[in-house]
């Protein structure tokens, strides 16, 4: 027997059910149903609509908690370590131009090296990736990313050129990646503040300051002119000498820049003994300073050279001048200690040099390396077993007069800066360190 | 301003430069090919006398003698296994291969001798100066300089003009397959350019490298300048690519003493002026067109 039903007549425009097969209540129009179905119908009818509803809430509160995971899924995830390590990155050119600073990153090798042979952190090793960036900032980035999507790092070290530590920063920051610290002075790194990174190297600004201090108090300079290099490492470094000058109603006896390629500076170096200066301050690269001082010999200009602390491996720069560091007497500034100091912290390194590293030098650059790598170490021990960004972070803005082989640190949640003291040193007859003026701060910083 | 002083020190740079684009010249006559590899060939080859000198400590005589013959041996090599075995080459195709040398060259340096610095002695030294006429301070280095890059010139006038060996290399630059059918055996030609031009280039490396530092990436600033040098006084020119590298040095110096923060470019906006009303260069005789 069938029987006719008019749903849209009577109503029933939804759920309606022949067995547990659901209508869709879209149909309209009339359907005929034998006996058993419409008794199908009314039995079940009432209840499964029942059901359809609670479906509906249940789905929409799931996609409602869906959406809200996917937007927490997008701020920071704990990435970078297990149970059993902890990833820490860094890059620097191994090869190319500057391969002579590829021992920064080698350097934080010897500081990881032996903390896992201590057993390592709360039970997790350290496992350290060093990428080549050629000293290309466009490589840097390619390493960084490859680190960071693929390997998943926990945080960078080091980090050598403001021009690649400058196209890696953007993305560390947004992928909240602690990193400690650009080896570089350059005032970009630490204004506008970065909550995620964490300055190490006294600032140019302020080492040039100090320089510049030395120059007029102690050694009594009256006419001071500056050689920069044409870019942000050379301006910053004028600018703050200029200040400095003036405190003492003093100017530049000649200001001349230089671009990192050239090769020839005589005409320079000319410009610059036609001045009359006493003392030149000199912010430029390691080549650049060895034929700076080359040729002043070679056009008998006579006057106090003053480099910056990235100058201060005398042992490097005697060679590559043939001994003429160590003949002119060149001061420098410095943002380590001595390299074979005579403390414990110090002979541990140099025994650990032997140990892990006997191809290394234990030099300057190399200490930079470890300068950087102290303070995590440092911090990770600290946070033990509840490790985190956030942990790690916290205990970061706690450090209080941190100095390892390095300066002196203090850093806290609202100021990342690097130490605001350098010493002043002199490179002695047979190439030894002298230290002529210890730590100083320079007291009319305006960072 | 000290003008004796700008002169001597622009002349020195500048018959460096005019020195070692006559390497890049010398090529460049006998095949068209500007050969990129120029600057860490010579670069490489000065790093034998370094080594010769530091390691063996040999005599500096010895070791440069030595380094000549390594160069010639080295120019020989690149041309007989990098450029000889292209096929069908085009004049871009061999200017690439040489590229690709230049990076060969300087990767191995890096990894035989390590990038860092390192100072290289000649037996004439930029320290010892003479002042014969009040402001004009004249080094060792600076002499050596000049001595050696007119010897030189002197040799390859000579030796283009009058020699057997000189005539078979320009008719080999102007017809190949002419030079070919006259009996000339031009492999042989370009096997002696390149070594001729990688001899003359290490002179020029050492000579840069004893007042700057040796590193794998020394050579590469002051090619670009002796490239320069070498198209403002015609590349088909020894002495024009000579008083080429001179116009360079002292326009370098001058300007660099007057305006240092526009010293890099100077020359270079110089020289293309100087290109716009002289195409083929100040001292090309004419310009050839090969169809």
């Amino acid at each position: 027997m069938v029987q006719e039903l008019n749903f849209k007549k009577r109503g029933e425009d939804a759920n309606v059910y022949i067995g547990n097969k659901l209508v869709s209540p879209r149909i309209t129009g009339i359907c005929k149903f034998n006996k058993r179905q419409i008794s199908s119908i009314n039995k079940k009818g009432g209840e499964k609509a029942m059901d359809l509803r609670r479906i509906r809430v249940v789905m929409i509160v799931s996609l409602f908690a869906l959406f809200m995971f996917a937007y927490d899924g997008q701020a920071k995830q704990e990435t970078g370590f297990d149970d059993k390590e902890i990833r820490v990155g860094q890059w620097g050119p191994q090869t190319g131009p500057a391969a002579a600073w590829g021992n920064v990153a080698r350097g934080s090798k010897l500081v990881f090296d032996i903390v896992n042979d201590e057993g390592g952190i709360a039970g997790r090793k350290i496992k350290y990736f060093i990428r080549d960036d050629q000293y290309n900032p466009s490589q840097a980035v390619a390493g960084v990313r490859e680190l960071v999507e693929k390997q998943g790092i926990f945080a960078f070290v080091g980090g050598v050129s403001t021009a690649s530590c400058s196209a890696v920063q953007g993305y560390l920051l947004e992928k909240e990646i602690i990193w400690i610290s650009p080896c570089t002075g350059a005032a970009t790194f630490y204004k506008p503040f970065n909550p995620y990174l964490w300055n190490m190297w006294p600032s140019y600004e302020n080492d040039a300051s100090v320089i510049a201090k030395f120059a007029i108090e102690k050694k009594k300079f009256k006419k001071i002119a500056m050689f920069y290099q044409n870019d942000g490492y050379g301006l910053d470094s004028l600018d703050s000498v200029k200040y400095r000058l003036s405190k003492k109603n003093m100017e530049l006896v000649a200001a001349i820049p230089v671009e990192p390629i050239e090769s020839d500076l005589s005409s320079q170096i000319q410009k610059l003994k036609a001045s009359g200066a006493e003392a030149v301050i000199a912010f430029v690269g390691p080549k650049q300073a060895a034929i700076a001082v080359k040729t002043s010999v070679s056009l008998d200009f006579k006057t106090q050279w003053m480099f910056s602390y990235n100058l201060s491996d005398y042992e490097m720069m005697n060679k590559i001048t043939d001994g003429l560091w160590a003949k002119e007497g060149v001061i420098t500034s410095a943002f380590t200690q001595e390299p074979f100091a005579k403390n414990e912290l110090t002979a541990k390194y140099t025994a650990a040099v032997k140990k892990y590293a006997p191809t290394e030098r234990w030099s300057i650059f190399y200490m930079a390396g470890v300068v950087v790598a102290e303070p995590l170490v440092q911090v990770l021990k600290k946070v033990g077993k509840n490790l985190s960004t956030k942990a790690v972070a916290d205990e970061l803005n706690k450090i209080k007069n941190f100095q390892g082989v390095g300066p002196k640190v203090t850093w806290t949640a609202t100021n990342h800066m690097g130490p605001k003291s350098v010493q002043i040193w002199q490179c002695g007859p047979k190439g030894e360190i002298i230290t002529l003026q210890k730590w100083t701060e320079n007291e009319i910083s305006r960072d | 301003m000290p003008v004796g002083q700008l002169l001597i020190e622009g002349l020195a740079m500048g018959a460096c430069y005019g020195l070692f684009g006559l390497a890049v010249v010398i090529i460049y006559k006998t095949s068209e090919v500007i050969n990129f590899a120029a600057g860490e060939m010579a670069m490489f080859s000065t790093y034998i006398v370094f080594h010769m000198l530091t390691v063996y400590n040999c005599p500096f005589w010895l070791a440069f003698l030595m380094a000549l013959v390594f160069a010639a041996i080295l120019g020989v090599l690149v041309q007989y296994i990098f450029l000889r075995p292209a096929k069908n080459p085009t004049l871009l195709g061999l200017i690439v291969i040489t590229l690709g040398v230049e990076m060969l060259l300087m990767g191995l340096a890096s990894w035989k001798w390590g990038a860092e610095g390192q100072a290289f002695y000649l037996p004439v030294s930029y320290k010892v100066t003479y002042e014969p006429i009040s402001g004009f301070i004249v080094s060792e280095w600076a002499m050596a300089v000049f001595i050696t890059a007119a010897v030189i010139m002197a040799f390859l006038y000579f030796f283009f003009k009058h020699t057997k060996l000189g005539t078979a290399m320009r008719a080999t630059q102007q017809n190949k397959h002419a030079a070919k059918i006259m009996g000339i055996q031009t492999d042989m030609i370009f096997a002696f350019a390149w070594a001729f031009s990688s001899v003359i280039g290490v002179i020029a490396a050492m000579l840069l490298s004893a007042k700057a530092i040796l590193d794998p990436q020394f050579m590469m600033e002051p090619f670009l300048r002796a490239f320069a040098a070498a198209v403002l006084g015609g590349l088909m020119s020894v002495p024009g690519v000579l008083i080429g590298g001179a116009i360079m040095g002292l326009l370098e110096n001058f300007f660099g003493y007057a305006w240092p923060a526009w010293k890099p470019i100077t020359a270079f906006v110089v020289i293309v002026l100087v290109l716009c009303v002289r195409p083929s260069g100040l001292f090309a005789k004419h310009y050839i067109k090969k169809v």
